[in-house]
């Protein structure tokens, strides 16, 4: 991991203009991705992700727009973006234009795969004549080759009879040939790094364990690294070498995935683990997060997870924690650690409120006498 | 669902007050006369003995004859009068198809912004705008202060050039129908442009927003060819809806814009039936209406099939 990394994300933050206000739906993201790596993103519903892997691509479209940071791709500067003082965003010269990232980067270099492959294929036009299309688009193929390929591409992942398939409509597939046929798009341009927006969240377990068993037979045969965007910790237990875990829009750790399981850093990133229903529990035992994710135009001051968070001190309130190196290779925002320096043990616990959310003792004892 | 309309449209009629015969006749006219006329259109007869005779009739395609015009048969006055009415409703549907397409696209992909917002508004005044007013409004303008196209009167471009003044050829009538047609299909045509307008933009928004356009994009497919390509199609089954509908509409609208521009078409027939009383032309004209909406359903119902794949008629196990 000393080479350059594949992709290098730094300070990225795009934010959503809404009619009640700005949500900043990614804040200030700085990751990488190294070669032949499997980075594992995670995080609840509405944490930021997919948001985070289309500002990548630089899809995101009004009302939303990335207002800062830089994205470079071996070399290819695809986001260099400030914004000054006044609120105005500037690009960087060098910065990739909007023909240059489809020509040079989306598809060739970067593809996508998303969660629902229903809706990730346009139900009008027949599975050949779609892969067709991002073949010729991307690669100087005719007609007639690109076709060959796109059916040499359809076997390679699996799907049987490929030549009479080829003339079939998305509706005439099942879910898991329908995934298998984006994970064909994805390899059509043989490109270095595929972002996977929870591929397998929408199959069935025996079908998700066939597209996973696939990955990794490709992952191997063409050395592609991949973003494997995902709220399911079996899946990255099962696929990922590292783990970002995000929370309302900022990764609040960083770390590979064995310690990520076994030497869990953040409370949030415990409370996720914990969450997993295991087969000798019954449904007493399981121990869901309390409380619900705050929307982004709500977010909670200090730390954004305080609320729901069983190590919150009266600290946590007032100091917003930025991610710092804990243990080598192995990050976290959490102000209980020393190098914070955030006297956060001398600090009161929160106590629990009646909603649920954990608030200063004194004020629970307040409204308790209220009644 | 004819034949439902046929029965109605029967029952009203036979429901108005005053009597064909006696306004065809005028005041002062003899008993003995009235009996005559009234014996020879059959009007002598007990309602449900008419009914069933008019029914047979329309099932063999025999809609009666008309009362105001002396005996004709209806069937022949209609398809007289036929070809002027699909000639003005076509060419309005041809100037809102091409105007609202592609502005309803534009809009939604520039929503919110300076060109989405001034389609919006010109949409919404052409949905509330009477066509008729519009219509008299052109007259004013076009025809009487700048005198540039003519108020009044239809030309059909197949007509021979001898009957058409100041044409010496084919195509000089060609030139003369469509300088005629230029304020009745904009009449005629402006609500059509807003309607489709509209729903053009909502559907085509919901499109822009899935993720199969995302995922176009992701594979560097130019953002002309997404909207073209891919989303067009997609958001044309709800467009194809609304044109099945706007067809009934725009006869509605033709009467109107007949009137106002004094075009010999189904609209003005069928004022002249209503003013006369003439109850088979009513009942012959509304029936075709009616013919021609349930024409205008199956044309939508077949467009279905032809635009979205996972549509299809006549079974098959996909």
């Amino acid at each position: 991991m000393t080479q350059d990394p594949l992709l290098s994300v730094q300070n990225v933050t795009t934010q959503f203009v809404t009619e009640e206000g700005i949500v900043r739906a990614v804040d200030d993201l700085s990751f990488d991705v190294h070669r032949g790596e499997t980075l594992g993103l995670v995080g609840e519903s509405g944490a930021g992700k997919s948001v985070a892997i289309r500002s990548i691509m630089r899809l995101i479209s009004s009302p939303g727009e990335i207002v800062s940071g830089t994205i470079t791709y071996k070399g290819h500067v695809i986001l260099d973006r400030s914004q000054g003082p006044d609120g105005e965003v500037r690009d960087g010269e060098a910065m990739l234009s909007e023909a240059e990232m489809r020509s040079k980067i989306r598809g060739r270099e970067i593809a996508l795969i998303f969660q629902d492959p229903m809706e990730s294929l346009n139900p009008v036009f027949t599975i050949g004549s779609q892969l067709r299309e991002f073949i010729e688009i991307n690669r100087d193929l005719s007609n007639a080759e690109a076709k060959a390929e796109a059916i040499e591409l359809l076997r390679e992942v699996g799907i049987p009879e490929a030549e009479s398939r080829y003339h079939e409509y998305p509706h005439q597939f099942s879910g898991g040939m329908r995934q298998r046929v984006l994970i064909a798009m994805a390899l059509a341009c043989k490109p270095d790094l595929i972002i996977a927006d929870e591929p397998t969240t929408a199959l069935d377990v025996t079908v998700e364990g066939q597209i996973l068993d696939l990955i990794e037979q490709l992952k191997t045969e063409y050395e592609t690294s991949f973003i494997w965007v995902t709220h399911d910790m079996g899946v990255v237990a099962e696929i990922c070498d590292r783990v970002n875990v995000m929370y309302l829009g900022e990764l609040i750790e960083q770390a590979p995935v064995d310690e990520l399981f076994h030497e869990t850093k953040h409370p949030y990133t415990e409370a996720l683990l914990r969450s997993i229903p295991k087969p000798h529990e019954t449904t007493g035992e399981f121990d869901p997060i309390r409380g619900i994710m705050p929307d982004g135009m709500n977010a909670p001051s200090g730390c954004r997870f305080h609320p729901r968070c069983p190590d919150a001190r009266e600290v946590c309130m007032s100091v917003h924690p930025d991610l710092r190196e804990i243990d080598d290779g192995q990050n976290a925002a959490c102000l209980k650690y020393d190098v914070f320096d955030a006297d956060y043990d001398d600090s009161p616990p929160l106590v629990v409120d009646e909603n649920g959310e954990r608030v200063p003792a004194e004020t629970v004892e307040s409204v308790g006498g209220d009644d | 669902m004819l034949i439902g309309i046929a029965t109605i449209t029967f029952l009203l009629v036979n429901a108005m007050p005053g009597d064909p015969v006696r306004i065809m006749l005028g005041p002062g006219t003899d008993q003995a006369t009235i009996d005559a006329v009234q014996s020879r259109y059959g009007l002598d007869q007990p309602l449900y003995e008419r009914y069933f005779n008019y029914m047979a009739g329309v099932a063999q395609g025999d809609l009666g004859n008309s009362i105001h015009y002396n005996g004709v048969p209806v069937t022949e006055k209609i398809l007289e009068r036929l070809p002027v009415t699909l000639l003005l409703v076509a060419s309005s549907f041809t100037l809102a198809i091409s105007m609202a397409v592609p502005l309803g696209a534009i809009a939604a992909r520039r929503q919110n912004k300076a060109t989405d917002h001034v389609s919006r508004i010109i949409a919404l005044i052409g949905v509330s705008t009477p066509s008729f007013w519009i219509g008299l409004m052109l007259i004013i303008v076009f025809a009487y202060q700048l005198n540039v196209f003519p108020s009044s009167g239809l030309i059909m471009p197949w007509a021979h050039p001898s009957d058409v003044p100041q044409a010496a050829n084919r195509i000089e009538v060609l030139g003369s129908s469509l300088y005629h047609l230029v304020l009745p299909t904009i009449t005629l045509g402006t609500l059509q442009t807003a309607a489709i307008m509209r729903i053009q933009r909502s559907s085509m928004l919901e499109v822009l927003n899935r993720d199969y356009i995302t995922l176009a994009q992701a594979y560097g497919v130019s953002s002309r060819t997404v909207l073209r390509k891919h989303a067009l199609r997609n958001a044309q089954l709800p467009v194809v809806t609304i044109i099945g509908i706007q067809l009934t509409t725009a006869l509605g609208g033709a009467v109107l814009t007949e009137t106002v521009f004094s075009i010999n078409g189904m609209g003005t027939l069928i004022i002249t039936a209503v003013e006369s009383q003439d109850y088979p032309l009513i009942m012959g004209v509304t029936l075709f209406f009616g013919v021609i909406f349930v024409v205008g359903v199956l044309i939508t119902d077949l467009l279905y099939a032809y635009l979205d794949p996972r549509i299809t008629y006549g079974g098959g196990d996909h």
